[in-house]
């Protein structure tokens, strides 16, 4: 792949605003795996994805019946599916290509958050934290919900009943939980309000394991990076803190089971929950802010997991910090006066994406200096003066180095042209096909365009011959020109659609007032024209003085 | 017709292309042919303001049957490229302008506006969503396909763009000029990633990626042809005895039955070597003037070839 040559300081981060996405009043955004398109949920209910390379919109997805605004956008692995939640508390799944829905359904509270099951290659389970419930995992497949325990009971009996879609009277209202699915979705991470993480078995809905987060505070957010190494946890406290994840990327329910059972003597719940749980998640770092003691929002990990980055949750202002996994802050990135809602990380690129509450989408990338020396291959690019020293023969008029020209190039090698190396991702599963572009639908040129182009030139050309039959071949021009068939059209019919067809150039020549002017008015028959505008108006003009439809201007 | 004469001892597992048909769709030299991915259809541009599709039917006599004619440029057409799903093709015309037009009705969907001579060489890259052309204004341009803007200006070179091309997964570009320089750039980002350029800079006539991306095939107007590996910025192997030293020639790497590349020469022969060996497996005669321009089907055994002399020849490999 390209990467032996591209600058190996790709982990590096951005720095400044590139450009920004608008469509409507954005309100949350998720790059697929590749980070080649970018979907982002409207306030009006619609969902849009944008083609992140050329930055332009591949396709909008809306749902008639729903108009309220988006709460959370999540892809599937494979972007194959995109699953919706909106504030009139429904969670729709959707097929990205053709743009249909597959499944919908509605839940007792608006979902803030809702996410795919990553590990399934066309997922229709889904986890979704609510706004004031326990979160709960939703199988559109089967049409249920089920709700997860957010703590674990203080008796002995580790197992949490599985409730069904009614929330119980019996538990105190709480602050929202965070949950987030592992990287291969076998398990579920829950933050709760006591400042805990439970692991859990969302199949057997039994906490597995249990993580008590220093300081207590009710967990905002709760995010796995994206090789699933890291955990990152957003507290009331104000701080974010980081964790190293112990268990196997592959069979975590088997390990779990085993550490479960390898801890004797140990018979209290909580405490073997406790125990276990030590084994899972070990702390790594903690960011602050201890200067201003700002509240985060929408922290991150980079792709690559290097960098960690979390929005500042104070109205006003719009500002990104970069910390690196060290625990040092690297970057404040300050955008427009807007507050932030919304942050992701491009999965490859260091680029960031923002949402302001305005409903703009604004781009962060870095601030490129050109590499001169890419330019000129033997150029260096100096940091500072150095002193030159010639070589002995520099000057002389036949240089000893010159005079050898060895050509070290061993021609005879073999040279493989064909064999293609496994790219980064390889954490995906080749076999099965992945989502990366919507296909490019161009939008035509409107017709009254390309009459203008072809007409144009035909008029011209018409005009030099000066008679009525070449004219009406001017007519069959609707782009999709064969064979010039000048003798082919009823003498009626032209005339009637030339006469329409000035108007509508009429107003062409309005849009086009920006084009250069063009100067030399009459001389259509020179064919020599620097721009096609030009002979467009031109031609246009000759045309109707012939046809008297100055009324027409 | 042709005959093929085989300019050295061949290995005996080489079986000799030959000419299979002829087809003289053209009214005027044709200056750039090329296969959709699928192999399905062939598209040629030409001198004569006009481009053609033709359905490929492997198996069948005739291979390539003419299909639909695409008009609507005003001065001659120099390049053509089908999109990966060979929905659409892209070309480049000497008014300055690119067009992009529906395949399967002939239509014109949308001009590309923008260069201010020339336009060169076109090609899509694998997603289809980016067009890249490269121009005589010295500029390199890449293009959304579906909106029609020109999304970046490349500075790319100090003398007319001669070749673009985008390596497998699109995410570089690779321009060459007749200032002699060879150029690879970030597709996303616009920045110039490396020069390639030689000792001696003789003017550079056509480039392409070959299909892992790894290495360029350059050809430049001393009658050579090389490949060069990217990462190194050294040339790995050199094949001549062809002629090129007026025309922007093509070249192609012929990857469905053993590794070759084959090009068009001006002494109207399509000239074929062995890859690795760098041997010249085949001289193949039949055009009457200069050979622009030749291709290689993705699966068959099947190499097109378009000329001055305003023919189109399919060469296939001897049946047994």
């Amino acid at each position: 792949m390209n990467a032996p040559i591209i600058d190996p300081l790709q982990g590096d981060f951005p720095e400044v605003i590139e450009e920004y996405l608008e469509h409507g009043v954005i309100k949350c955004v998720a790059f697929n795996h590749r980070g080649s398109l970018l979907a982002a949920g409207c306030a009006d209910g619609g969902c849009v994805i944008f083609d992140f390379e050329t930055r332009g919109i591949a396709k909008e997805i809306r749902d008639i019946d729903c108009s309220a605004a988006i709460t959370s956008v999540s892809w599937s692995k494979y972007g194959h599916r995109l699953l919706v939640s909106a504030a009139d508390k429904s969670l729709t799944l959707w097929d990205v290509s053709t743009g249909e829905k597959i499944a919908r359904t509605i839940l007792q509270q608006t979902p803030l958050q809702a996410r795919l099951n990553p590990g399934l290659t066309s997922p229709s389970l889904c986890l979704a934290c609510p706004l004031s419930s326990a979160p709960m995992i939703v199988d559109f497949d089967i049409d249920c919900t089920t709700l997860l325990p957010v703590a674990v009971p203080e008796m002995p009996d580790v197992l949490a009943p599985p409730q069904r879609s009614k929330c119980p009277e019996s538990n105190p209202p709480f602050s929202p939980a965070a949950a987030c699915f592992n990287k291969c979705g076998d398990l579920v991470y829950i933050g709760n309000s006591k400042g805990e993480i439970l692991v859990i078995d969302y199949k057997s809905v039994r906490v597995l394991a249990l993580v008590p987060v220093s300081g207590a505070a009710p967990v905002k957010n709760i995010v796995f990076s994206r090789n699933g190494q890291y955990l990152l946890t957003n507290s009331h406290d104000r701080t974010i803190r980081i964790y190293e994840n112990l268990l196997p990327a592959k069979n975590v329910l088997k390990s779990l089971e085993d550490l479960g059972k390898n801890i004797d003597g140990i018979d209290d719940g909580v405490e073997k929950l406790k125990t276990v749980g030590s084994k899972c998640l070990t702390l790594f770092r903690e960011f602050q802010d201890s200067v201003t003691k700002m509240h985060w929002k929408a922290p991150c990990f980079s792709g690559d997991g290097e960098w960690v980055v979390g929005g500042s949750a104070c109205k006003g202002e719009h500002k990104i910090y970069i910390w690196d996994r060290a625990g040092h802050l690297v970057k404040i990135l300050e955008g427009p006066k807007e507050a932030l809602i919304d942050l992701a990380w491009h999965p490859v690129h260091p680029i960031i994406v923002s949402v302001s509450l305005a409903g703009l989408v604004y781009i962060w990338a870095k601030d490129y200096t050109e590499n001169w020396s890419a330019f000129a291959p033997d150029f260096k690019e100096l940091e500072e003066n150095e002193e030159y020293v010639e070589r002995e023969d520099e000057f002389d008029l036949i240089p000893e180095t010159e005079k050898v020209k060895v050509l070290d190039v061993n021609e005879d090698e073999e040279v493989d042209i064909e064999t293609v190396e496994k790219d980064a991702f390889s954490d995906s599963d080749t076999s099965v096909e992945e989502l990366r572009y919507l296909p490019a639908e161009p939008i035509p040129d409107t017709n009254d365009q390309q009459d203008n182009l072809v007409e144009s030139i035909k008029l011209v050309e018409g005009q030099i011959s000066a008679s009525p039959a070449s004219e009406e071949a001017v007519q069959n021009g609707h782009g999709a020109d064969h064979v010039l068939s000048p003798q082919g059209e009823e003498l009626g019919d032209t005339r009637g659609k030339r006469k329409r067809k000035p108007s509508e150039k009429a107003m062409e020549l309005q849009a086009e007032k920006a084009k250069p002017s063009k100067g030399s008015g009459r001389t259509v028959r020179a064919k020599s024209r620097a721009g096609i505008d030009q002979e467009i108006d031109d031609s246009v003009n000759d045309a109707d003085d012939d046809d008297d439809d100055a009324s027409y201007y | 017709m042709a005959e093929e004469v085989p300019a050295t001892t061949t290995t005996a597992s080489f079986t000799p292309y030959v000419h299979s048909q002829t087809l003289t769709t053209h009214e005027r030299a044709v200056s750039s042919i090329k296969f959709s991915s699928d192999g399905r259809f062939l598209a040629s541009a030409s001198a004569d303001k006009t481009l053609r599709t033709y359905t490929i039917n492997t198996d069948g006599d005739p291979i390539a049957e003419p299909g639909r004619e695409f008009a609507g440029h005003e001065y001659g057409i120099s390049d053509v490229a089908f999109s990966s799903d060979a929905r659409f093709i892209a070309s480049a015309s000497d008014d300055k302008t690119l067009k992009l037009w529906d395949v399967e009705t002939g239509s014109l969907i949308k001009t590309l506006i923008g260069h201010t001579n020339y336009a060169f060489c076109v090609n899509f890259n694998p997603q289809s969503n980016m067009i890249v052309s490269g121009s005589f204004d010295e500029t390199v341009r890449i293009w959304d396909v579906t909106t029609g803007k020109c999304l970046k200006v490349l500075p790319a070179h100090s003398d007319p763009v001669t070749a673009v091309d985008f390596n497998r997964d699109g995410s570089l570009i690779v321009s060459s000029s007749y200032d002699g320089l060879c150029r690879i750039w970030d597709a996303g980002t616009g920045h110039c990633i490396k020069t390639l350029i030689d000792d001696e800079n003789p003017p550079v006539s056509y480039v392409r990626f070959s299909p892992n991306g790894k290495f360029i095939l350059v050809g430049t107007l001393d009658n050579t042809l090389r490949l060069w590996n990217i990462s190194s910025a050294k040339f790995l192997k050199t094949y001549t005895c062809h002629v090129n030293s007026q025309y922007c020639v093509s070249s192609a790497f012929s990857v469905t039955n053993g590794k070759r590349i084959v090009s068009g020469s001006e002494d109207n022969c399509v000239y074929m070597w062995e890859l690795n060996s760098r041997k010249l497996l085949q001289k193949l005669e039949g055009h009457t003037e200069p050979v622009m321009t030749v291709a290689c089907h993705p699966t068959e055994n099947l190499i097109a070839s378009g000329s001055l002399d305003k023919s189109v020849k399919i060469w296939t490999q001897k049946k047994e």
